[in-house]
């Protein structure tokens, strides 16, 4: 959980950045203000978004960094106890000049077995899926940044490049299938 | 590589047709639809290991089709367009050029959950069906993949990145056996440094291992959810485009191969296809080996390929 003073902290930046791209947003309406015309001023009126943004990816490392913290203690979890196999196995192994090979065959097993039972336990998957989660959450934040500074650039945004590979895509698939049909009839028309 | 030219394209895929190696043919084609992870040429990785040259030395005519390498374009390319699209024009492409009525149609992993669904929905363009341990029942597998694939939320993946990453799939890769692939693999490797013919065929795997293809976004959104999590392919609820993918409609001679020590497609995901069929000629077979070694070792040469040609030979 989130201590109260790391949270204070979080609040104050919070209040402090949303403050000042206020004060940008409000300057950059004013005819007088520098930022007056062309993308500038696009980019000082979405820098609100921007600032949004950034605080969002800051409470959302804190998620992925939960969910980070407890994948590397799973797996270390899961290293100690094979280690203490391994080591409960290890004088059971014959001295001499093979000792070597067949300790390690015996670390390769255990260490595989138990990372396997691990990776395929339900606690490790829906850490993992928890954590590749919060990770997209972080790039989401990143292409919407991208978005508002494509945007004061006049340029289109992922989504409306989407739009456009979607399109593409409907049309290729029904002129696809329609050249399939022809293609059909013409073999069934050519065989008889 | 056995010798072959790219007789048709499609997007960024291709199909590829090996010149013949003997002077007869069986008379009926075989196309291999290859897995959407990694790359088709495993299956011709070594002439020594060859699946390929060796289907060809039995007189088959082989068909590859090469699925290609997807850019964020291709981030809409769903089940459909594959089975229906691509798949479908392929076939269509080589019963013309043969002028065969039917094909024999090999799937390899995830490629023969593609084949599966495509020999649902044309039975009359398929005489025989090969499933090399293919993609089917996702809730009996027990392998991490599956455990990972359950937990993924599929649908922010395809909303931030798009097509799903290489890098994702090495991921993926990495958890199976890490320490065996991780370290053993590498320590053999340097033990064997002087066996050019070892290090020749560790490069090529390796090579093979670090290049995969992106998956398109709606096609890997449709595959984690309908085979993994909501296993619809299995239970006969699964629908592309609104055409239903049903099981019993497969009626035609299918021969069905798993691999024993299959850690990608465990045989518990792969052999109740062999049981949901309609088909009265069907033949389950099993190898004491693994995902890759059943289609690219020793074995394969010896007992796979063998087996698979005799089956084949009787029924093109």
């Amino acid at each position: 959980m989130q201590s109260e003073s790391s949270k204070d902290i979080t609040d104050y930046y919070k209040h402090l950045s949303l403050f000042w791209t206020d004060i940008i947003h409000l300057m950059s309406s004013k005819p007088q203000a520098l930022t007056s015309v062309g993308p500038m001023r696009a980019f000082a009126t979405n820098s609100k978004k921007i600032s949004m943004e950034l605080i969002e990816i800051n409470e959302d490392l804190m998620e992925f960094n939960k969910h980070l913290t407890e994948y590397y203690k799973q797996l270390s979890d899961a290293w100690g106890v094979a280690q203490k196999k391994v080591n409960l196995k290890a004088p059971e192994i014959p001295q001499g000049i093979e000792q070597i090979d067949a300790l390690k065959e015996i670390w390769i097993d255990i260490f595989d077995n138990d990372f396997t039972e691990l990776f395929d336990s339900e606690k490790f998957g829906n850490n993992y899926g928890k954590l590749v989660s919060k990770e997209l959450e972080l790039t989401k934040h990143w292409n919407n940044i991208t978005n508002v500074i494509l945007q004061s650039a006049n340029l289109p945004s992922k989504e409306e490049i989407d739009e456009v590979y979607k399109e593409i895509h409907s049309l290729k698939k029904r002129v696809g299938k329609l050249e399939l049909e022809l293609k059909k009839k013409e073999m069934k028309k050519n065989s008889k | 590589m056995t010798p072959h030219e790219v007789v048709q394209e499609m997007d960024k895929t291709r199909l590829l047709h090996y010149k013949p190696l003997t002077d007869k043919q069986h008379k009926t084609p075989l196309l291999i639809s290859y897995a959407l992870i990694n790359r088709f040429h495993i299956l011709d990785i070594h002439p020594d290991k060859s699946w390929v040259r060796n289907l060809l030395q039995q007189g088959f005519d082989v068909y590859m089709l090469d699925w290609g390498t997807p850019t964020s374009m291709d981030k809409y390319l769903d089940f459909d367009d594959y089975v229906n699209g691509y798949l479908d024009s392929y076939v269509e492409y080589i019963k013309n050029e043969s002028s065969s009525e039917k094909i024999s149609l090999q799937g390899y992993c995830t490629g023969a959950t593609i084949a599966t669904a495509y020999t649902t929905l044309h039975p009359d363009s398929v005489k025989n069906y090969i499933a090399t341990a293919p993609v089917i029942d996702g809730w009996r597998d027990t392998t991490v993949i599956s455990n990972l694939a359950k937990h993924m939320d599929v649908d922010k993946m395809v909303e931030v990145i798009g097509n799903m990453p290489p890098e994702f799939m090495y991921y993926c890769f990495s958890v199976l056996k890490p320490f065996e692939q991780g370290i053993e693999k590498y320590v053999n490797f340097f033990k064997n440094i002087e066996n050019k013919k070892f290090v020749d065929n560790f490069l090529r795997v390796e090579k093979w291992l670090g290049d995969t293809p992106p998956i398109p976004g709606a096609l890997f959104r449709q595959w984690i959810k309908d085979i993994y999590q909501d296993n619809l392919l299995i239970q006969n609820k699964m629908y592309l485009e609104g055409e239903h993918i049903d099981l019993k409609k497969i009626d035609m001679p299918v021969f069905t191969q798993v691999a024993v020590g299959d850690h990608l497609v465990s045989p518990e995901c792969s052999m109740p296809l062999h049981y949901a069929i309609d088909s009265k000629d069907k033949t389950l077979r099993m190898y004491p080996t693994g995902h890759v070694g059943m289609i690219a070792s020793s074995l394969s040469q010896k007992k796979v390929l063998p087996e698979l040609g005799e089956w084949l030979a009787e029924r093109s």
